[in-house]
């Protein structure tokens, strides 16, 4: 037991493969930044939907929400990796293909854009009528008054919970693996193949997760935490 | 005859099973996270000396990916500590870990909510602490928890569907099993992404309508 | 009037750190008599009441319960013994508290509320709690919400739940904390009656108000506080009609115009 505890704790195959693990990485960082804008994207429109006065508009954005929050992101990658491109392919009578990349960065921009929604809607739901009348009062027009007045207090509004998002969508991006895009988890199954010792990999990438999420979760929270009390002291 | 009675209706038996194990594996790590998220949480608050490792745990169990902790769990915990041996047991291990830790939090929320007057009320009744704790704090923090609680379960079966990754034979694993017996993906998938979808929107709907119950019958706002 | 009066509290006081909140105030309360303590928010009404049950623990001085101090017996070589807080719960059993929040239970019916203590505290079986929850239910005239959940309730009548609940303990006294503060104007008098025919019962009281119409006519003496000390007291007449001192009469012609 000792034994396979210092095993665990030896960071030396670890350090030993570090290029390819951090690549690895990097493909993380890639397929977050790449799902997060389709999210962000989606999700703003899904809201707009979802306030609209007409209602078809209304269920239809009711519609996506309720079904990407709902949706598990793993079987959400797996179906748009191999089901979409056959029902695009039908749709316009050619055979394509995604790559793993595009795979992933669809479903889990989807998939988020759902929680990016529902956030946004609050968001814009809690700004009081008034701002808008003064907009209108001013002779803004709608789109002004979306980009001027409502959105800048939208953002400031929904980043907390928008962090804690991006959070769950970077964690989500481990799961991109499987269908072999080649992130850190992905490098860690091939390396643990060759070399077969999973104890020291496993431990390395559990620890390399946490460390990056913690941090950069801690930091991008104190940060956004620190940018809303200035705006609202 | 269609794809979707040859590919999807005709399998429903071993869909059906999957979907058990499914719920089966959700059911134990749900009741797991339960347990260890309220000793987490307890100990975090109560007990001086193990506070820095009761902390330490939850962070670890909150910010490592669901995928990481299956994978940790499953390859390192064996020759590590010579448990868990089967895979289902890694499954909702897991979960449950995963999910203690989120809910760990969720009650320390709710116990601190609780107002000091309630607390009081107790004590200008003659009721010792541990009373107070017993009757009053915990019973009204796990009313409020309540629906974070059934949000959880919805967390619980999303992550579920990972446990095939480790031949756990749950929905998913059943699923990807008719896959490749005939290459044919598009109606198992979206008939098994269909079930999931509508599994957790289900729950998720019970913990909404939970939720309002409350609002309307004990005026309480969940945390 | 007996020898030993209910509550008697000797020079009590209390700083939360730099910030006296009470600077030695000594009264007696007889029993079955009435007090009304009034004076502007932050005088130390509130806390001299906290301090009594022990919910705030005093930084120096003394309250006696029947004569039994509170804080704990001095003994023969002058050392004051710091009572446990299984013996000060004892004590509190016998000072019904009524906050100005109600503090009723959330999760607990009406009729639960009332019965905790009896069952927990008292070790009353269940069919006798029930039957004296009946009783204080009736006593503050809601016998017939017993099953309600406090959150179905108004405010008026969550506040009287609360008065049954204290009352439940069967009390040497009770001890009011605005207890019409948070109320709506309309539903101060439903709680007002109560605590006017509890009064009449010759219930021993302590009551924290802003109520003066209360203070005059219901209690036996009023104690104007001012600083964290008690700076006019005497018998309603007196204090309403003739008070000594300047700040009590500003206070009084403020709130009775």
């Amino acid at each position: 037991m000792s034994e396979a505890l210092i095993d665990a704790l030896n960071p030396a195959l670890f350090w030993e493969y570090r290029l390819v693990l951090l690549r690895g990485l990097a493909f993380n960082a890639y397929v977050f930044f790449a799902a997060a804008t389709v999210a962000l994207v989606v999700g703003l429109a899904a809201a707009l939907l979802r306030v609209n006065r007409a209602w078809p508009f209304r269920m239809l954005g009711t519609l996506h929400v309720e079904v990407f929050r709902n949706a598990p992101d793993y079987i959400m990658v797996i179906w748009v990796h191999f089901v979409l491109p056959l029902l695009l392919g039908k749709l316009i009578g050619q055979r394509i293909e995604f790559s793993p990349f595009v795979s992933a960065v669809i479903a889990l921009g989807f998939v988020y854009s759902g929680y990016f929604a529902e956030t946004f809607r609050a968001g814009i739901q809690s700004i009081p009528q008034g701002h808008l009348d003064a907009g209108r009062a001013c002779g803004m027009g709608e789109t002004a008054i979306l980009w001027r007045i409502v959105l800048p207090q939208v953002v400031r509004r929904m980043l907390p919970e928008a962090v804690n998002q991006f959070v769950s969508l970077f964690k989500a991006t481990t799961i991109v693996s499987l269908i072999a895009v080649p992130d850190l988890m992905y490098q860690v199954s091939m390396v643990t193949q060759q070399e077969m010792r999973p104890l020291p990999l496993y431990t390395g990438a559990a620890v390399t997760y946490f460390v990056v999420i913690y941090v950069v979760a801690g930091s991008v929270r104190g940060l956004s935490e620190r940018w809303r009390n200035k705006i609202y002291a | 005859m269609s794809n979707w009675e040859r590919l999807v209706w005709n399998q429903r038996g071993l869909l059906l099973q999957g979907l058990a194990v499914t719920v089966e594996i959700c059911a134990i790590a749900f009741a797991m996270a339960i347990v260890g998220g309220l000793v987490l949480c307890l100990v975090r608050l109560h007990v001086r000396p193990l506070r820095p490792a009761a902390i330490a745990l939850i962070e670890f169990f909150r910010a490592t990916p669901i995928f990481v902790q299956l994978m940790w769990v499953n390859y390192v915990w064996p020759e590590l500590f010579g448990w868990p041996n089967s895979f289902f047991t890694s499954g909702w291990v897991a979960l449950g870990l995963q999910s203690s830790g989120y809910l760990a939090e969720t009650f320390r929320a709710g116990i601190e909510a609780v107002p000091k007057g309630h607390r009081e009320a107790g004590y200008s009744v003659g009721m010792s602490p541990f009373q107070v704790y017993r009757r009053i704090v915990l019973p009204e923090t796990l009313l409020t928890v309540a629906p974070s609680i059934v949000n959880q379960f919805t967390v619980i079966v999303k992550s579920s569907t990972l446990v095939s990754v480790i031949t756990v034979p749950d929905l998913m694993l059943q699923a990807m099993k008719l896959v490749n017996i005939w290459y044919e993906p598009i109606e198992v998938l979206t008939a098994t992404a269909a079930i999931y979808i509508g599994v957790v929107f289900l729950v998720s709907t019970a913990g909404k309508a939970l939720a309002d119950f409350q609002r309307r019958r004990f005026g309480l706002n969940a945390t | 009037m007996d020898a030993v009066p209910a509550i008697r509290v000797v020079d009590l006081r209390k700083s939360f750190g730099a910030l006296e909140v009470l600077r030695g105030v000594s009264f007696d309360v007889h029993r079955g008599s009435v007090v009304s303590m009034i004076g502007a928010s932050g005088s130390g009404k509130s806390t001299l009441l906290r301090c009594i049950n022990r919910l705030e623990r005093p930084s120096a001085g003394e309250v006696f319960i029947d004569g039994e101090p509170m804080g704990g017996p001095v003994t023969a070589s002058g050392e004051r013994k710091e009572r446990p807080l299984k013996d000060i719960n004892r004590m509190r059993r016998d000072l019904g508290m009524v906050f100005q929040q109600f503090n009723l239970w959330p999760h607990m019916t009406v009729i639960g509320n009332v019965i905790e203590a009896p069952l927990r505290v008292r070790r009353m079986s269940r069919k006798d709690a029930i039957q004296l929850a009946e009783e204080c239910l009736a006593r503050v005239h809601l016998s017939e919400k017993g099953k309600e959940y406090p959150a179905r309730l108004s405010g008026g009548q969550m506040q009287r739940v609360a008065i049954a609940r204290a009352l439940a303990m069967q009390p040497k006294a009770m001890l009011f904390d605005e207890p019409t503060s948070s109320l709506d104007p309309e539903l101060t008098d439903e709680v007002l009656t109560v605590m006017r025919e509890l009064a009449a019962d010759g219930t021993t009281m302590i009551v924290v108000t802003h109520e003066m119409a209360f203070a005059r006519d219901a209690s036996d003496r009023v104690l104007f506080l001012h600083n964290g000390q008690i700076e006019e007291e005497g018998p309603p007449d007196q204090v309403f009609g003739q008070p000594r001192s300047e700040r009590c009469r500003q206070f009084l012609s403020k709130k009775l115009q």
